[in-house]
């Protein structure tokens, strides 16, 4: 679970610090508003800011003029003209929750924008009892590489919700979208309907539970077509497949631009001292992000440049092994002052943006990775990255030229040590990725890869018809 | 070089017969069947995927890569230098210009020549595996006009600076393969329906390797507003 997502809760967030002695509270209190804390004082016991406490009320969806300042008034334009040959047609969305993680986050976004287009966009949320998302997170995790034993009564629960959600469900559109495979088994309604039907698989295939797949390939065999994150991520299929990278929304409270007062305001509640070099790594308290890593090469490279490690992330308060790699990454940061570990809870998300927009270098040490939408976010801000050659993170990364790639705990030390006393080289990828993240990665790339697999599957059918 | 002589004599610039429409490409990236673990299955699968691929690999990748200062050539270089660790081979490839040629056949052959080479005096090199696989992809291509049409210089650099770097690339790059000739679409108006030779000649010099596509724009549009003056100065 990612630190944005909803589902988490934090009961009692806090962050990892110190009992200060009355003399640095003194110093505090002597100092300028924006003069940054010292180290000594930062690992103080305190509670997160009472800001951060509760989820705030999420801002209004923007509308496509809003990207204009972003992307410019020829994308915009662009956008428009493919909408145009599809006015008034229709696209239907299914996926398996309407809250919480990355494909209900993107579809928030999508779905208003399409509409927007005048290409009107239903979004239908398949339902099903516990059983159900057992297996399907089973699927989710065999289908990642996790040993798993499918059995006939995992595949009877599956078509079983799934044959309840085809009854409930219309297919009256022209495009039918259907995200990950928890929905895929309503494509059997395929036969009874004109429209395209797509499925949008946003996890990683390369390396599948073999009878999980085989059980699902004949559903997938179906569509019209096929989408996925990655080149690396797809499996050989008979239909054709297309590469649609995640996006992160310029305008969302995680990516928009921040004043630098308000970054300087959050900077100050957590402890982060902006005059001295700040490096971060955003990501849930989990192995498979390599937290106690990034620790080890922070301080191999702090034996060489000075600078300060910000570990934010989340996930220790509802997730049991969260808790334990969090107590694993408290000791090995030791009593090291300028190590800095904040337990979030998921609705930090303008949080998390003025760490990162605050950072020198953002770190993605991941062992194992999805997209890595974290590092996206990182290039968004024009940060210099450091990040795992695994996953969807090479599409990112250009080694050395949008970002560098390492593959060690020594890599990542080296590369810290560079970037920090190499500034221009660190501002020259960073702004490069920046540029990269612009041209593929936002929200509305996204948009516009959807207008032109709707077209292109129009023309196909209309190839098809004249055919006959 | 422009010199007040040859300004003088040089006729006044001509109002152009046709208008310049500014057009752009969009893409959608398909996935394709073929992959590369090592050099020698690059090799097999340089002679065989569909041109598309080839196009995609080497015209289309340019602009996906518009911003790189530092220089990005190809999908076969950067795989070759990164993902195999060859650089020779990776600096071969990255000295092919697209630009050098009107047909994609042409430019697959010389990256198989390249290769073949390569693969000849380093035999050890091609079945050592690639640290990630190269996958083949192709573009399906949309065509789409702007609502920049120019009939004067002034309007051609109005839009010029205001269209997006996709379509500076339809016209810059991608134009040799609709021409079938080693021009542009810029410097084909320009000197077919404004008179401006030189200028054209100018703007077809611009190295795309070693400026971003948003670099190409200013440089088009300065040797544009130069002629633009040495006219008004001649008049």
């Amino acid at each position: 679970m990612s630190p944005d997502d909803p589902r988490a809760t934090s009961a009692s967030p806090t962050v990892d610090t110190q009992v200060p002695t009355e003399a640095s509270r003194r110093e505090v209190e002597r100092r300028p508003p924006h003069f940054a804390r010292r180290a000594s004082d930062r690992r103080i016991n305190r509670p997160l800011p009472p800001g951060v406490l509760t989820p705030p009320t999420p801002p209004p969806p923007p509308h496509l003029d809003d990207y204009r300042t972003i992307v410019g008034q020829s994308q915009l334009d662009t956008l428009r003209y493919l909408a145009k040959d599809l006015k008034g047609k229709t696209i239907k969305m299914v996926n398996s929750t309407a809250v919480g993680g990355g494909v209900a986050e993107m579809l928030n976004r999508l779905v208003p924008l399409l509409s927007e287009l005048e290409v009107p966009t239903h979004w239908d949320v398949i339902t099903g009892g516990n059983d159900f998302f057992e297996v399907t997170k089973a699927f989710h995790n065999a289908l990642h590489g996790t040993p798993y034993e499918l059995t006939q009564a995992a595949k009877d629960i599956f078509l079983m919700y799934n044959e309840q959600n085809r009854a409930r469900m219309q297919f009256g559109e022209d495009l039918v979208v259907i995200h990950d495979p928890q929905p895929a088994g309503l494509v059997l309604s395929r036969s009874q309907t004109a429209a395209h039907w797509v499925w949008r698989c946003h996890i990683d295939l390369s390396n599948p539970n073999p009878s999980v797949w085989e059980f699902l390939r004949p559903f997938v065999e179906q569509y019209d077509a096929a989408i996925f994150s990655a080149q690396s991520f797809t499996r050989q299929l008979p239909i054709p497949q297309y590469l649609f990278y995640p996006c992160i929304d310029p305008l969302s409270e995680k990516n928009k631009e921040l004043p630098d007062s308000q970054v300087q305001q959050i900077c100050d509640e957590f402890g982060i001292d902006r005059s001295r070099p700040i490096v971060t790594q955003v990501s849930r308290f989990d192995r498979l992000k390599d937290p106690v890593g990034v620790v080890q090469a922070y301080k191999l490279a702090k034996k060489y440049v000075d600078c300060q490690l910000v570990l934010a992330g989340g996930g220790a308060t509802d997730d049991p092994e969260g808790a334990v790699v969090l107590q694993e990454v408290k000791e090995a940061a030791g009593d090291d002052p300028d190590i800095i570990i904040l337990d979030l809870p998921p609705w930090c998300a303008i949080q998390v943006n003025a760490i990162q927009r605050a950072s020198t270098i953002v770190v993605q040490k991941s062992l194992k990775e999805g997209f890595g939408l974290t590092v996206t976010e990182a290039l968004w801000k024009g940060k210099a990255t450091i990040a795992s050659a695994v996953g969807g993170i090479p599409n990112q990364i250009m080694h050395k030229l949008t970002g560098v790639l390492v593959h060690s705990v020594e890599g990542c030390a080296f590369q810290m040590r560079y970037l920090l006393t190499h500034p221009e080289f660190a501002r020259s990828i960073g702004t490069s990725g920046r540029e990269h993240v612009k041209e593929n990665f936002l929200m509305t790339t996204n948009l516009k890869r959807w207008l032109l697999l709707f077209r292109i599957l129009e023309q196909t059918k209309g190839r098809r018809s004249q055919a006959s | 070089m422009a010199t007040a002589e040859n300004i003088a004599e040089r006729p006044a610039l001509r109002k152009p017969q046709k208008p310049f429409y500014f057009n752009t490409s969009e893409h959608l990236l398909r996935i394709g069947r073929q992959r590369a673990s090592n050099l020698c299955e690059l090799l097999t699968a340089l002679q065989t995927v569909p041109d598309d691929c080839i196009f995609q690999h080497t015209f289309r990748t340019l602009q996906e890569h518009h911003f790189i200062r530092q220089g990005f050539s190809n999908d076969f270089a950067h795989w070759s230098l990164f993902a195999c660790n060859e650089p020779a081979l990776a600096e071969q490839f990255a000295s092919v210009d697209v630009r050098e040629f009107t047909a994609i056949e042409g430019l697959r052959r010389r990256m198989v020549e390249i290769l073949d080479e390569f693969l000849h005096s380093n035999n050890l090199s091609g079945s050592r595996p690639a640290h990630e696989p190269f996958y083949f992809c192709a573009s399906e291509i949309f065509v789409l006009p702007t609502f920049f049409c120019a009939d004067t210089l002034k309007g051609f650099l109005d839009g010029l600076n205001q269209v997006s770097v996709h379509s500076i690339h339809h016209h810059f790059i991608e134009a040799r393969l609709r021409l079938h000739c080693m021009s542009n679409d810029f410097s084909h108006w320009l000197e077919a329906e404004v008179g401006l030779a030189e200028p054209a000649d100018a703007i077809e010099q611009i190295d795309i390797y070693a400026n971003t596509m948003e670099g190409v724009r200013r440089q088009i549009a300065r040797i544009v507003s130069q002629a633009m003056n040495q006219d008004r100065e001649a008049r």
